[in-house]
């Protein structure tokens, strides 16, 4: 609902019917960090994925070329299959008889940081969420500045020199609006301007709203003033050696979604100074749709297409770039169509975690979380939750200094592979924060949040741990679902990019997704909740096998069991929980699966830890939890 | 054969830089005193800092900055920076913190092996092959020198001499500003955090060049992708050859001397034997590209390929 499938430049179904018969396709995912590049090809008539390279993305110096990464995890599939599919620098199109080239190169990227975004003019708390809806699920950031004649008139008093108001982030908060208080706003908001180099603005606030068409000449007004001095400082990055698609251009362009009846002197007020591009007025969810569409444009526009290298990455393909983001939500979203039901996917990145629900009545919530990640944005997450909860999910003991350390690490050696035991406990522990923090920004965001009967997750931190039960236990801790769920790993890092192929290629894209995407079932997973009494029963589990073999485990509260059913296990299974507890039907109900269960790599994994989960305060009996709980997933 | 993502020493290249003091406090006029086209020499003055109060310039003597590099003047900014073309041989370190500041060269020798005491020369760029410690800085800081180029520092000392968060540094949207708020000594780490030695490479380039006049960047941001960086200008009659401006080799080949960056075995160094066909498992069960190092002293080493960075 918030995301333009295809922005700008985007090809979508234009490209259906010339892919149509495509025997190869070559699709390449930049990273912040890693660049994954997945070559698909019909084996007995199927599409499988074939081969799969991964090389550092190389969007910084000594490289600066986007296309540099992608060869050379091309490179690596080169090797694998041994054919030929880049020569001159140029992907190989079509595909020859010699098996050299392939006939279709799709890219999506999620480098280059996101779109920043400051909005101004008459923010009140309504827009602020509404904006904030609009652009979560894309690559991008939003500042808030409301103008000080609608902070003013929103407090109640009529514009300087009044009395009151203000936002708690603003100057002298509960002083009266005098003039002196209103030029110390304004240079406050000039700073801010200048501090977060915006690629664009967007002005909202209705003539009705408080402050009228004041807030939007001040929102004019701040923005020439901003500009000019931004063009002053021109060349601030040069000594310092910023590379030039990070100095963004000399215009802050604008998107206008205040009152219509004042866009003419909105451009006449910016004339020479930025270019303005109207949308529909912002006053309910209604607009939501358009100011997403507006901001994936000025994305793709202001973000990916200055990133270094994108002319050639274009070059090879008929089909635009698009964000990994936009891909994966298309994939999120015909996945709960197709299976008919409540789909939850995660991506955690190095800069970037997602967190996307897909209900099975069209309902879509997806979260972005921009600078947020267990590479380059392990720093956030510490700036966000500190240090403590970090070393809450580790089972030894960890000093500040030391987590400090591997984050300043993560930040300057963003490449770096955990290859200590130690250091992989500390990236899960970023894994799981990071997790945590994109889903309660989701749920705050759209403010609801059903169960999901499908979690699937990707990204390199999951796909890349060493045993599954490490990444059930991780999609436990963070998500903490409820009732019975079932858990998929994405382990080809494939379905941040099947959105994109499903454009040119949609019988390809579901073909891959069956046959390759979605095989890494960890498990059903049953997480009784309610009043769970520690020590005491939470729930008598009985398991019919397909073999006609039963099996009863009695689960007690606070423990996590895993009951075996392997992958291509089928079982029935039948739930008794305590008198207080609830498995979906209701404190103490009884519940039978109608149909069998399947299986997984990890198990049927009953989590009765209880929700939320609640870690013990005792740092020993902490750490001894943690180990007993990941033994028992064999994690 | 692999990619190595860093880029540590360029031996010859053809830059640009802009000459700029960075936020200084009390002065804020600006002057350029060069113009497009006219040649430079390194310790040659280019701007001239005004105070600057409330009521306007006031008549304390101004500052002059040198140029810091030898080339051609191809640009006077908006601000007043001063963009130099040069020909010279490229530093880039793994972390530093502080504004661009010119100085001389100057090795720095330890008390114990100096015959007499050793002397900080006031405004000078101090070489320390070895890791730098919290006294160090504070030493170097009280005689005037202008910046440090060590290899390495405990992330502890360097929050404690710098007093602020340096992972929130690395991210701030602002930096040039951040900067300003730093004291007044540039650093540039070759190697990062922790006690790591300069490698003989590292520490032989910067031997090669003590003496000259030098410009050096301590900014480091994750945000921008900027490291720091040390560039000395050749001397006039060492004329440019086009032909001689190679590309920083960056393939990790058979034989190429690397150094690991990351992981347990972090700072050694020595010669790539072998890469592994497949995928490896390390100590924590993750599989990753790998290959084997042969050290110096003719032990081994299995490491991730994206932790070894080419130095030789």
């Amino acid at each position: 609902m918030y995301t333009q499938p295809y922005p700008e430049g985007g090809q979508g179904q234009a490209q259906a019917s010339s892919s149509a018969a495509a025997n190869s396709l070559l699709v390449a995912d930049c990273g912040a960090v890693f660049t994954k590049v997945s070559l698909f090809g019909l084996v007995e008539g199927q599409y499988r994925l074939l081969a799969r390279g991964e090389a550092p993305t190389t969007l910084t110096p000594p490289n600066e070329d986007l296309t540099v990464g992608i060869i050379q995890a091309i490179t690596i599939i080169e090797f694998i299959t041994g054919r030929r599919f880049v020569s001159d620098k140029r992907v190989l199109t079509p595909e020859q008889d010699s098996g050299d080239g392939v006939d279709v190169f799709i890219a999506t990227v999620s480098a280059g940081g996101p779109l920043r975004l400051v909005v101004l003019g008459g923010v009140s708390a309504t827009l602020e969420n509404l904006v904030s809806q609009a652009i979560s699920g894309l690559y991008a950031e939003a500042q808030f500045l409301p103008a000080p004649a609608f902070s003013a008139a929103s407090s109640g008093a009529s514009p300087a020199p009044v009395a009151a108001g203000g936002r708690p982030s603003s100057p002298g908060q509960g002083a009266p609006w005098t003039p002196e208080r209103i030029a110390m706003e304004w240079d406050r908001q000039l700073g801010r301007v200048r501090e977060l180099n915006p690629h664009v603005s967007l002005i909202v606030g209705m003539a009705d709203a408080p402050g009228g068409p004041n807030s939007l000449q001040e929102a004019c007004q701040l923005l020439v003033k901003a500009t000019r001095n931004r063009n002053e400082r021109q060349g601030a990055g040069a000594s310092a050696g910023i590379p030039p698609q990070d100095n963004v251009a000399r215009q802050i362009p604008v998107l206008y979604a205040g009152a219509p009846q004042y866009v003419e002197a909105v451009k006449r007020m910016v004339q020479g100074v930025s270019e303005v591009t109207r949308v529909d007025s912002l006053t309910s969810p209604a607009q939501v749709g358009a100011i997403s569409i507006a901001a994936g444009t000025m994305h793709d526009r202001h973000v990916l297409r200055k990133l270094p290298g994108y002319n050639q990455l274009q070059s090879w393909s008929a089909t635009a770039p698009i964000a990994t983001a936009t891909s994966l939500s298309s994939l999120v979203r015909f996945l709960a169509q197709h299976y008919t039901m409540n789909v939850t996917a995660l991506d955690v990145g190095g800069a970037t975690t997602t967190v996307m629900q897909a209900g099975e009545q069209g309902d879509f919530i997806p979260m972005v979380n921009v600078g947020l990640g267990v590479g380059p944005g392990a720093g956030a997450i510490l700036q966000r939750v500190g240090w403590q909860r970090i070393a809450r999910w580790l089972p030894f003991a960890i000093r500040e200094e030391e987590i400090r350390q591997f984050v300043a690490n993560m930040l300057l050696h963003p490449y770096e592979v955990p290859s200590a035991s130690r250091e992989l406990q500390l990236s899960h522990a970023f894994a799981r924060e990071a997790i945590i923090l994109t889903t309660e920004a989701a749920k705050k965001n759209s403010g609801k949040w059903s169960e999901a009967d499908l979690i699937l997750a990707t990204g390199g931190v999951l796909a890349h741990a060493p045993k599954y039960g490490q990444v059930a236990m991780m999609l436990l801790d963070a998500l903490q679902p409820r009732g019975v769920t079932s858990l998929v790993l994405d382990k080809t890092m494939l379905i941040s990019q099947l959105g994109a192929v499903a454009a040119v290629a949609p019988i390809t894209a579901v073909q891959v997704n069956e046959n390759d995407a979605v095989t890494h079932r960890l498990g059903t997973c049953v997480i009784p909740y309610g009043e769970l009494q520690p020590g005491q029963l939470a729930v008598r589990v009985g398991v019919e096998y397909s073999n006609g073999r039963q099996q009863t485990v009695d689960v007690m509260a606070g423990s996590v069991e895993v009951i075996p059913l392997r992958l291509n296990e089928q079982a029935l299974l039948t739930l008794f929980p305590a008198p207080t507890v609830d498995v979906g039907l209701g404190a103490g109900e009884r519940a039978r699966a109608a149909e069998e269960i399947d299986g997984g790599l990890v198990g049927l994994i009953i989590d009765a830890r209880g929700r939320p989960l609640v870690l013990p305060t005792d740092q020993a009996e902490r750490q001894a939890r943690l180990l007993q709980w990941s033994q028992a997933l064999g994690a | 054969m692999a990619h190595s993502p860093d880029w540590p020493v360029v031996s010859q290249t053809v830059l640009q830089r802009e000459r700029w003091p960075g936020y200084l406090r009390g002065y804020r006029q600006v002057t350029s005193l060069v113009r497009p086209g006219q040649e430079v020499l390194p310790d040659q003055p280019i701007i001239r800092l005004e105070r600057e109060t409330m009521a306007g310039p006031t008549r304390a003597a101004p500052v002059t900055l040198p140029a810091g590099l030898r080339g051609r003047v191809v640009d006077v900014t908006h601000r007043g920076g001063v963009v130099i073309e040069s020909y010279g041989a490229l530093l880039q370190g793994a972390l530093g913190a502080g504004r661009q500041v010119a100085g001389v060269l100057t090795i720095w020798q330890e008390p114990a092996r100096a015959s007499s005491p050793p002397v900080i020369p006031p405004g000078a760029l101090l070489v320390v092959p070895g890791p730098l410690n919290f006294s160090l800085l504070r030493q170097a800081q009280r005689s005037g020198v202008a910046g440090i180029i060590a290899s390495s520092i405990a992330l502890s000392d360097l929050e404690g001499f710098l007093r602020t968060d340096f992972i929130q540094l690395l991210e701030t949207p602002d930096v040039e500003l951040a900067q300003s708020r730093l004291p007044d000594l540039t650093l540039l780490l070759t190697e990062g955090l922790g006690t790591i030695t300069m490698p003989t490479a590292g520490s032989n380039f910067l031997n090669r060049y003590r003496g000259s006049i030098a410009l050096l960047s301590g900014i480091t941001s994750q945000r921008y992708h900027i490291v720091p960086e040390l560039i000395i200008s050749f001397p006039a009659q060492q004329q440019r050859d086009p032909s001689q401006i190679l590309p920083s080799d960056l393939m990790l080949t058979l034989g190429a001397q690397v150094r690991v960056c990351a992981g347990e075995y972090i700072g050694f160094i020595g010669l790539i034997d072998y890469f592994f066909v497949y995928e490896q498992v390390f100590p924590s069960g993750i599989h990753a590209r790998a290959l084997r190092i042969r050290r110096e002293d003719g032990s081994f080493i299995k490491v991730p390929v994206t932790h070894v960075k080419r130095i030789g």
